[in-house]
C-alpha cells in the first residue's frame, strides 16, 4: 500500500492523537512510526484496508473539508472527528488502532520507557521462584472428589 | 502425469500430535510407513521468539488463525456461518508448533456422559483402558506435573516435577483456597528439566510461537527424531487431495500435489488420517467414488458433523501489585476443577475447567488480548500502564456437547492453493454451553476478587478460540451412528483409520491433546497386534 504524501501526512497527525505525547517521548507520527504503519499495512491486508478506510472518511469528513485539512484542526475538533469514525466504522477502526498500536509498542525508545526488555524473548527467558510444594499443604489434603463410573 | 511411488504398509496423512504418535509407535514394530505432510520443517531460528519482532509476527505470518496468516500452506477456511475461529498450524509438528501444551487429562466419567447425565453418548472405551496409553503419551512428549490432585484418579508419576507457578500463581492458588475450591498446577508438556536431550523452559512466555529451545512438547522435537531414526519416510510440502479406494471401498493409498504442483500417488495396505478435526473430514469429504458417493467412510451421514469445539470465555483480573505476568509459560500455570461435573442446582449439565493463565508482551497488552483494547487518546498512557504485567487470566473450557448441525462442509467456492476445496464451518453455540459459560464467567469474577483483583472484565465467548478441533467423524459400536469403531477403524473399510481429534465422542471440558495422543497410540498398538496382514 502506498500512500499518497498527503495521505501520509494525514496518518502521522491522527497517530499523534490516537498515541499522544508522554514524558520525553513525541506522539506515535511525530516519532516517525507512520512509515512502520504503512509498510505493515502494505503486508497484511486487513490492516491495508482499514487503514485506507479511515484515511478516506476522515478526508471525507465534512468538519475536516476546511482549508488546511485536519492539520488546521485544533486538538478538540480532531478528536471529535475521529470519534465519528470510530462510531460509525467501529470494525475498520478497531484494525486501524491495532496497527498503530503495534507499531507503537515494537518500538525500543517506547520499551525503554515502560521498563520492557526489547529484542527477542530467546535466549535469556525470564526467572521465576522455584517450584515450592509447600503451596499444595491446603489442597493436598482434600479427599479425592473424582466422579466414580 | 501423476507420479507413483513404491508401495507402503501404512501411509499417514499428517504429521501432528496424532500422526506422529502412530509413526514412532509402528515403526518400532517393523512396519513400513510413510507420512505425507502439507507443512514443510520449521528451524528453530525461524520461531519468533528468536526475533525481535515477534509480537508483530504473531499477528500475521505467525497468527494463530490460518485465515489471517494466509500462507500458501495453509488452507482457507470459510467461517461466515461459525461465531468462533478454528485454530492451527500447518507444519511438521502440525499443530504442537503453535499449542501452549496444557495438558490434563479427561476424567473417568467424561467417557460416561450418557449414563451419568444423560447426554449425548458413551464413549465405546473407558478411561481405566486409555490410562496406559495417556502414560505412554506422557512419555513421549515430556510431562511435567505432580501426583495427588483430588479432582482426578490416582496415576503414574509424571516424567519430570511441576514448572514454577510463579508469584502470580500462587496469587490465585491462595485465593481458590480461601473459597475452597479445587486448584493444583497445570499438567503441561513443558520441560521443567531437560528431558530426552531437550532443555528446560526459561520462562520466556509465549509458548504458542514454537520453541526454538526445544522445551516444549511439538513433535517436530519430541517424536519425529525417533520415528525418522526407527525409518519412517515424512514426505514433507505434499498436500493430499483424495484417499483412494477400490470398488469394494477399501483404500489403496492418497493422491497428493507436491511442492512443485505436481500429481502424485503413494500406494499403501492401510491408510491412517491425523490431518485434524476439520482437516481430515475435509479430505475425506474431497474423497467421492463409486464406494463412497457422500464422502470416504460415510455410510453413516455423519462426517464432518458434531463438531465440537471448547467454547472459551475469558475473564481477566486487573492487579496492581506489579508481579510482571508476563513471565512465564502463557497458559501453563495451575487449573481449577471444582465446577467440573453436573450439578443438579444449575440450568445446565456438564461442566469446565478454569485452565490459569498469564498477560504477554507490550502489543498484547495495548491491542487487548488479555484485558480489553487500550483506549486511544488522552488516558492511554496510563491505561496501559495500569494493565502492562498486571494480569491473570481465567480461561474458561466448557465442555461442549456434539450436534449435528454443528459441522464442517466443502466450501463450494473457495480452495487452497492448489485448488482443494476449502471448508465452510457450521457452528452455533448451544443454549447449555452458553449458560455453563455464563456461570463460569460469574464464578471467575469471584476468584478473581477474591485474590485481589482492582477490576475484572469478562469476554463471554471467544471469537479467535477454534483451538481444540473433535467429534468429526466419531467413534462408536454402531456403523449407524458413528464412522469409526473402538480401535479408530472405519466402520466402513478395514484397512482406513482415523485417529485425530475427529474420533471424539464427547469433548470432555479439559484441553484435548494428551486424550489425541493416547487414543493415536492405542489404535497403533491395535494395528501392531491385529493386523499382521498390513504388513508386507
Ligand atoms: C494456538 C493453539 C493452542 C493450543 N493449545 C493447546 C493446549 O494447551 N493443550 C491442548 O491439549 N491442545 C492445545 N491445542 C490443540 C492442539 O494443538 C491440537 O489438539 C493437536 O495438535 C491436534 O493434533 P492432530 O494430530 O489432530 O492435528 P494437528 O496437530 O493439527 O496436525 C495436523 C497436520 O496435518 C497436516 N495436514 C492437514 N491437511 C493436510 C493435507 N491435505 N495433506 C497433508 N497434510 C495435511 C497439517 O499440516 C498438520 O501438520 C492448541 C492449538 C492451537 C492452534
Amino acid at each position: 500500500m502506498n500512500l499518497t504524501d498527503g495521505e501520509f501526512l494525514l496518518l502521522a497527525s491522527v497517530m499523534d492523537i490516537i498515541v499522544p505525547p508522554v514524558d520525553e517521548l513525541p506522539g506515535a507520527g511525530e516519532m516517525g512510526l507512520a512509515k512502520e504503519a504503512e509498510e505493515l499495512a502494505a503486508r497484511i491486508p486487513e490492516y491495508g484496508e482499514s487503514l485506507h478506510r479511515i484515511l478516506e472518511a476522515l478526508s471525507l469528513e465534512p468538519s475536516v473539508r476546511v482549508e488546511g485539512g485536519f492539520a488546521a484542526l485544533d486538538e478538540e475538533q480532531r478528536m471529535a472527528a475521529i470519534e465519528i469514525l470510530e462510531a460509525n466504522m467501529s470494525k475498520y477502526f478497531d484494525k486501524f488502532v491495532d496497527l498503530i498500536y503495534i507499531v507503537y509498542y515494537s518500538d525500543e525508545r517506547v520499551h525503554e520507557r515502560i521498563g520492557w526488555r526489547s529484542g527477542p524473548l530467546q535466549p535469556l527467558g525470564w526467572e521465576l521462584p522455584a517450584w515450592d510444594p509447600a503451596i499444595l499443604d491446603k489442597v493436598s489434603k482434600r479427599e479425592p472428589f473424582w466422579r466414580r463410573v | 502425469m501423476t507420479i507413483t511411488h513404491p508401495s507402503t504398509d501404512i501411509l499417514i496423512l499428517g504429521s501432528g500430535a496424532s500422526g506422529a504418535a502412530v509413526a514412532c509407535r509402528l515403526s518400532k514394530s517393523g512396519f513400513n510407513v510413510v507420512c505425507l505432510e502439507q507443512g514443510r520443517w520449521i528451524k528453530p531460528e525461524e520461531f519468533p521468539n528468536e526475533h525481535a519482532d515477534w509480537e508483530i509476527q504473531a499477528r500475521t505470518n505467525w497468527a494463530f488463525d490460518p485465515n489471517v496468516r494466509a500462507l500458501d500452506v495453509d488452507y482457507p477456511l470459510n467461517v461466515d456461518e461459525s461465531p468462533i475461529d478454528p485454530l492451527m498450524f500447518n507444519a511438521v509438528g502440525g499443530s504442537t508448533i503453535h499449542w501452549t501444551a496444557h495438558t490434563p487429562r479427561f476424567h473417568p466419567s467424561d467417557f460416561r456422559v450418557k449414563t451419568l447425565d444423560g447426554v449425548a453418548d458413551d464413549w465405546p472405551l473407558s478411561y481405566d483402558e486409555l490410562e496406559p496409553y495417556y502414560d505412554a503419551y506422557d512419555a513421549l512428549m515430556g510431562c511435567s506435573g505432580i501426583n495427588g490432585d483430588p479432582a482426578n484418579p490416582p496415576r503414574k508419576e509424571r516424567p519430570m516435577p511441576p514448572i514454577p507457578i510463579g508469584q502470580d500463581g500462587e496469587r490465585m492458588a491462595r485465593a481458590f483456597d480461601r473459597l475452597g475450591w479445587h486448584w493444583w498446577p497445570s499438567d503441561s508438556y513443558v520441560n521443567s528439566v531437560p528431558y530426552r536431550g531437550r532443555q528446560a523452559c526459561n520462562n520466556c512466555g509465549n509458548t504458542g510461537l514454537g520453541c526454538s529451545r526445544g522445551a516444549k512438547g511439538q513433535t517436530d522435537v519430541a517424536i519425529w527424531p525417533e520415528a525418522i531414526a526407527n525409518g519412517v519416510e515424512l514426505r514433507t510440502e505434499s498436500r493430499v487431495f483424495r484417499v483412494e479406494t477400490d470398488a469394494e471401498g477399501k483404500a489403496t493409498g492418497a493422491s497428493y500435489y507436491d511442492a512443485d504442483g505436481e500429481e502424485n500417488f503413494q500406494p499403501a495396505n492401510a491408510v491412517v488420517l491425523a490431518m485434524n478435526g476439520i482437516g481430515s473430514p475435509r479430505i475425506m469429504l474431497n474423497s467421492t467414488s463409486g464406494a463412497y458417493p457422500n464422502g470416504l467412510c460415510n455410510s453413516s451421514g455423519l462426517l464432518g458433523k458434531n463438531l465440537m469445539f471448547h467454547p472459551y470465555a475469558m475473564v481477566s483480573g486487573l492487579f496492581d501489585d506489579g508481579l510482571q505476568t508476563y513471565k512465564g509459560p502463557l497458559a501453563n500455570m495451575i487449573l481449577c476443577q471444582e465446577f467440573y461435573e453436573t450439578d443438579p442446582s444449575k440450568d445446565f449439565v456438564r461442566g469446565y475447567t478454569y485452565q490459569v493463565a498469564r498477560s504477554s508482551g507490550p502489543v498484547s497488552t495495548a491491542c487487548g488480548y488479555m484485558f480489553g483494547r487500550v483506549p486511544w487518546g488522552a488516558d492511554h498512557h496510563a491505561e496501559f500502564n495500569r494493565r502492562f504485567g498486571d494480569v491473570t487470566v481465567m480461561g474458561v473450557i466448557g465442555e461442549d456437547l456434539p450436534e449435528e448441525h454443528n459441522r464442517i462442509e466443502l466450501d463450494p467456492k473457495l480452495t487452497d492453493s492448489n485448488g482443494i476445496p476449502s471448508p465452510k464451518v457450521f457452528y452455533t453455540l448451544s443454549d447449555n454451553s452458553r449458560r455453563q459459560l455464563d456461570d463460569a464467567v460469574e464464578n471467575a469474577k469471584t476468584a478473581l476478587k477474591e485474590a485481589g483483583a482492582a477490576h475484572v472484565l469478562a469476554t463471554r465467548l471467544l471469537k479467535g478460540a477454534g483451538w481444540h478441533l473433535m467429534g468429526t467423524a466419531r467413534m462408536g459400536a454402531d456403523p449407524n451412528t458413528s464412522v469409526v469403531d473402538r480401535w479408530g477403524q472405519t466402520h466402513d473399510a478395514d484397512n482406513i483409520f482415523v485417529v485425530d481429534g475427529s474420533v471424539f465422542v464427547t469433548c470432555a471440558a479439559v484441553n484435548p491433546t494428551p486424550t489425541i495422543g493416547a487414543l493415536a497410540l492405542r489404535t497403533a498398538d491395535y494395528i501392531d497386534r491385529e493386523r499382521a496382514d498390513l504388513k508386507s
